[in-house]
């Protein structure tokens, strides 16, 4: 991903991952790692579209929103509230907000701080269900 | 009994995969030969390979994804994805809605990510196959023996009471408050230990999905299995079907070298998306081809309960609701991990933190809607399938009714809140406001849904007017040319359709060592 899209990436991460009720753990960067390591499993269409969809975001604010700045140069209460605005947009623009979420919360929701903050663990339940059902088949002679 | 030793595993752990080439690891071209090729290894491909082999065939198996051990597999889901999902599970259904679209793109396909249900065809379907479409053998009698081995191969059996979570517990009580019956979900397990990670694939190994089952058992006959191996066209000499060609290509989809396998027999089993394509990029203008999408759309209902579920423990969907199933709904509740719950819930930053800050308060329940309008695959500029599907008014109101029951089922668990898969109706405060779901307008547009049952799409008909393959899964005016997976499927079945896909594999696998046996 070229450095201008990773910057715009950057601030929609910082304004749409999930903050308050216990959600500030400061693993930006982490969600930024996994939302790229996400693209290369991508179609062509959606590794092409993305970026661009990221340009879009970029110098929407004046058509979108009325606001006369850059994206990445608004403060985050106000980028927030524009990609808000995305949701209920319709069309291209509902598909791309839909898309980052989706990135966005799959990679914050599922790191290690934020499962422990949610009482989630799932990984060493795992452990302990793989090693009991081995017990089990060995007893039924599987 | 004497204790376990320390290292003990898991049967599934300790599978053998004699005779497999990672295609992702050949240099240049290369060329293969078989009696019998087949693509995919999903359900229907992984059935129809261990069948022919049985029969004495030469078979080589071709599948674009690679072969992920069961011992590999991990609870996180980007992982996960990224190895079994095609594009990640970011395939869409172009229409109205636009639908989420998921499938497995690994050795054993759909069925190392699916839920593991194994219901047979409604008797209703069945015999409107048979009678009303007159597809021969396809009765409920004539289907019995071959669900009764798809029900062997997949080693089905309902859930022990010990891997019922409080989400199940609530479920029930939801529908015994209503007077709704529920059935005890038939799954393709061996002591399913409840941990709910189906949809990323089984660690403990208790799915019995075909990448433990019959790829194996095919591969330990004397099958060759080659991965990475994408499959562009079929090859003809005349009408009759030679061979295929392809490329070997990364996990990720880079493209490497090109191969060729021949043989007399090609089966097509790369699922209801991919095989239209494969034969439309072959050149069969053949109009039925591609043809008959259903898409089995689910819509996503979330309860929100006072004390806590902790909904990531305990099996999900050992019970359904059956007793709508002629109303075309059908209801199961399922455990999804925070990052993907999440997605379904309202909101960003904040908002959206503070609907998940109540995860362990959340049942995911949903309705599985029996769709009657069509949709088709179509390829793009880009010569890749492209499904296209817009709900029909009816399948609409379905939709809306199945919504409101799920709901009403939830609410009667004791549900204070219930969530609903409506952009303009994002929620219900109480029972009292179900009426707003009968009052919403039928509007497609903002209605989110999601599906993991796409069929229909080389429907068997009995002649090439009304389906692309005859009742033995044949394509229309070719020879050497099968399908085996959910795109036989002549309509919509309204369940989930695992264990139908390989009971019609083993059917119709019969009828081409019939045919075959009869050349000699």
């Amino acid at each position: 991903m070229l450095r201008s899209t990773t910057r715009i990436l950057r601030a929609v991460i910082a304004a749409i991952r999930p903050r308050g009720s216990g959600f500030d753990q400061p693993i930006d960067d982490h969600v930024l790692v996994e939302t790229q390591r996400f693209l290369r499993y991508f179609p062509w269409t959606l590794r092409v579209g993305l970026p661009l969809g990221l340009y879009l975001i970029e110098v929407g604010p004046p058509l979108f929103a009325r606001r006369w700045r850059r994206f990445t140069r608004m403060p985050p209460p106000e980028a927030a509230a524009y990609l808000a605005g995305f949701q209920h947009a319709g069309g291209l623009r509902s598909a791309l907000l839909m898309g980052l979420r989706a990135l966005v919360f799959l990679a914050f929701y599922q790191h290690p701080d934020v499962l422990a903050s949610l009482g989630v663990d799932w990984a060493a339940r795992a452990d302990v269900l793989v090693r009991r059902r081995a017990e089990l088949m060995y007893e039924r002679g599987a | 009994m004497n204790a376990a030793p320390d290292a003990l595993v898991p049967p599934e752990h300790r599978v053998a995969y004699p005779n497999v080439t990672v295609g992702e690891t050949l240099d240049g071209n290369r060329d293969f030969a078989a009696d019998a090729i087949v693509v995919g290894t999903g359900a229907g491909g992984a059935t129809a390979a261990a069948r022919l082999r049985d029969a004495g065939l030469d078979v080589l198996m071709l599948e674009e994804g690679g072969l992920h051990r069961t011992e590999t597999f991990v609870t996180d889901p980007a992982t996960m994805i990224h190895r079994l999902y095609r594009d990640a599970g970011t395939t869409m259904i172009f229409g109205r809605p636009p639908i989420i679209f998921a499938e497995g793109k690994c050795v054993g396909g759909s069925t190392v990510i699916n839920g593991g249900m194994s219901w047979r065809a409604p008797e209703r379907v069945l015999e409107h196959w048979a009678r009303d479409l007159g597809i021969p053998d396809a009765g409920v009698r004539a289907m019995e023996p071959y669900f009764a081995e798809a029900e062997r191969i997949l080693h089905v059996e309902p859930n022990d009471e010990d891997t019922y979570g409080r989400n199940t517990h609530l479920f029930l009580a939801g529908a015994e408050r209503l007077g709704w019956p529920v059935a005890r979900a038939p799954r393709d397990m061996r002591r399913c230990m409840g941990l709910n990670n189906c949809a990323l694939g089984c660690p403990t190994g208790a799915k019995q999905a075909m990448h433990v089952t019959e790829v194996p058992r095919a591969l330990a006959a004397g099958a060759a299995l080659v991965t990475h191996a994408r499959i562009d066209r079929v090859l003809f000499r005349g009408r009759r079907a030679v061979g295929v060609r392809g490329r070997f290509v990364t996990d990720d989809g880079r493209r490497l070298g090109r191969f060729r396998a021949h043989a007399p027999l090609v089966v097509l089993a790369a699922g209801a998306r991919c095989t239209p394509g494969i034969l439309k990029r072959s050149r069969l203008r053949a109009r039925m081809i591609g043809r008959g999408l259903h898409t089995h759309p689910n819509a996503k209902v979330v309860g929100l309960f006072d004390a806590p579920i902790d909904p990531w423990i305990g099996t999900h969907q050992a019970f359904h609701v059956h007793h709508f199933l002629e109303q075309g709904v059908l209801i199961g509740y399922a455990a999804v991990p925070p990052g993907l719950l999440a997605v379904a819930l309202p909101g960003v930053g904040a908002e959206n933190a503070r609907w998940m800050r109540q995860y362990n308060h959340m049942l995911t329940a949903a309705a599985l809607i029996e769709d009657r309008g069509e949709g088709r695959v179509v390829l793009g500029p880009d010569r890749q399938p492209y499904m296209l599907f817009d709900l029909s008014r009816e399948d609409l109101e379905t939709v809306h009714r199945g919504v409101a029951l799920t709901a009403e089922l939830l609410f009667a668990a004791g549900a204070r809140r219930v969530l609903l898969p409506f952009a303009d109706l994002p929620e219900l405060a109480g029972p009292d406001e179900l009426r707003r779901i009968a009052e919403r307008p039928r509007v497609a547009d903002t209605i989110e849904l999601m599906t993991v049952h796409i069929m229909g799409t080389t429907r068997m008909a009995t002649d090439g007017s009304r389906g692309a393959v005859d009742p033995s899964g044949a394509v229309f005016d070719t020879d050497g040319l099968v399908v085996a997976d959910a795109s036989v499927l002549p309509s919509s079945i309204g369940v989930n359709p695992q264990e139908t896909i390989v009971a019609m594999a083993l059917r119709n696998a019969d009828r081409w060592i019939d045919r075959r046996a009869a050349r000699r």
